[in-house]
């Protein structure tokens, strides 16, 4: 119940977090957190800040897996995964 | 006249555990996670090696390989401050802290109580109980830069009198000003017009300095003339507190234990210092029987004065007792205004619907923490990166 006085100010909404995915040969996740990945709905590239020092480049995938859930997950180009909640 | 004491590197010598500690070794504190990562106080073995307060982590290890970073304990700086200024209070003097480390009040009405300027200063010095820089001086600012020049138990003393501060202040440099918080900034800019000496900015005219410098111009002005303002003692935030023994047969629990509350609130609630203040949270504790103690902290959904209330919303704090108690405190933490919030039987102006959205807001806070009214707005709603599209911020009416 004791008050802290720190704060953050203002801070974004759904920043990506890191998540596990092992990728299938053709750079499909194939599961996700463990997950056993059922079907892709739908895959896109978002380009962005290509103007920029710090351009953007993400391969998005709208996945279904096992247990019923859709995930949101991206790579980059570095092969990091990440996820949208 | 006023004394300062200045006690250099108070943060890092608290944070090492002493001021031996800093003895010979390059020391600093450690720069917060966030930020731009720029170093705290750092010891002489540090600055020798060109490491100064503020400078960046990097380049820091890079001046000084061997540098050795102790992280910050603000809490417990906060308390050896506090213990500090007590102490000086004990004296009769009514303190000014500006900052950590440095403190300053009159002396005038002392002076007969302790038998003279010498005495009060050998008072002063062992009130603060730790190695201490002395200044006396007309005003606040030049008894700040006497102590900031003075050497431990060798005091600084300046004439008195504006002529006295204008003297001793002529030939320090600009870069000075940072100790009054109006000027804190020109330091940088005098500079780069070649005013490096108090002593020359004096001599500028009034109104050249307005001009160009505005009203911190202005105050850097006066305090180069000689030309202070007076101390303004610190205000002790109000905290007020009531305890009560119980007999061995109260302090398990039971209606005993809620009589003995309600005694409590009474008499909170009847102390003068309260001045008709409501209260917004309130903290009750326990010494236990068995050793040690218990406490529970209670922000109320509004700021309350009504003693039936109060005891209807803290009754029920008993539940989680751990053992019988030997006695029983309520602290009063926090205020609410004076008035009381009596809800209208007519429709309520838009004004009065806002006072008590802000009211709801700040108990929340002051229960859950600043982050805890936040307000989700739309920064880049058409951006194809989805964390850019939304943020929270502070919530504000």
């Amino acid at each position: 119940m004791r008050a802290t006085k720190t704060t953050r100010g203002a801070r974004r909404l759904a920043e990506p977090e890191r998540v596990k995915v092992a990728a299938s040969p053709d750079g499909r996740p194939g599961s996700i957190e463990g997950r056993r990945v059922e079907a892709i709905r739908d895959s896109w590239i978002v380009e962005d800040r290509w103007w920029t020092k710090a351009p953007i480049r993400r391969r998005y995938y709208e996945a279904v897996t096992a247990g019923g859930t859709v995930e949101v997950v991206y790579r980059e180009p570095g092969g990091r995964w990440l996820r949208h909640r | 006249m006023v004394i300062s004491a200045f006690i250099n590197r108070f943060e890092l010598a608290v944070a090492a555990g002493g001021s031996e500690a800093l003895l010979g070794r390059a020391v600093a504190l450690a720069p917060p996670e966030q930020g731009d990562r720029r170093l705290g106080e750092v010891s002489a073995a540090a600055e020798a090696q060109g490491v100064r307060k503020g400078l960046k982590l990097g380049e820091a290890l890079g001046r000084c390989p061997e540098l050795v970073l102790i992280p910050a304990d603000p809490v417990g700086a906060a308390a050896e401050w506090e213990r500090v200024l007590v102490a000086l209070e004990a004296i009769g003097a009514a303190v000014e802290a500006p900052q950590l480390g440095q403190a300053m009040f009159q002396a005038d009405g002392l002076l007969r109580m302790h038998g003279g300027l010498d005495r009060l200063i050998r008072a002063t010095s062992k009130a603060i109980a730790r190695p201490v820089r002395l200044g006396v001086a007309p005003g606040p600012f030049s008894a700040a830069v006497a102590a900031a020049t003075a050497r431990p138990r060798r005091p600084v003393r300046v004439a008195a009198g504006e002529q006295g501060a204008r003297r001793f202040l002529a030939p320090q440099p600009v870069g000075l000003l940072v100790r009054d918080r109006r000027t804190e900034k020109l330091p940088q800019l005098l500079e780069r017009f070649g005013i490096d000496r108090l002593g020359e900015l004096a001599a500028m005219r009034r109104g050249d300095i307005a001009d160009r410098f505005g009203k911190a111009g202005i105050a850097a002005h006066d305090l180069a003339q000689g030309r202070e303002l007076k101390v303004v003692p610190r205000v002790i935030p109000l905290a007020i507190a009531e305890s009560i023994n119980l007999p061995e047969s109260a302090g398990v629990g039971g209606p005993q234990l809620l009589h003995a509350l309600d005694l409590l609130v009474g008499r909170l609630l009847a102390r003068p210092e309260r001045d008709g203040l409501t209260f917004r949270s309130v903290e009750l504790s326990a010494e236990l029987d068995s050793g040690g103690t218990w406490r529970r902290s209670v922000c109320f959904r509004e700021a309350l004065a009504d003693r039936e209330r109060i005891r209807i919303a803290l009754s029920h704090m008993f539940d989680g007792l751990p053992a019988p108690a030997r006695s029983l405190r309520l602290a009063a933490v926090q205020f609410g205004p004076p008035t009381a919030d009596q809800k209208s039987l007519l429709d309520e102006p838009a004004e009065a619907r806002i006072e008590r959205l802000r009211q709801a807001i700040l108990q929340t806070r002051a229960a859950a923490g600043r982050d805890s009214a936040l307000r989700a707005v739309a920064v880049e709603p058409n951006s194809r990166l989805p964390e850019r599209r939304m943020a929270l911020v502070p919530f504000e009416v």
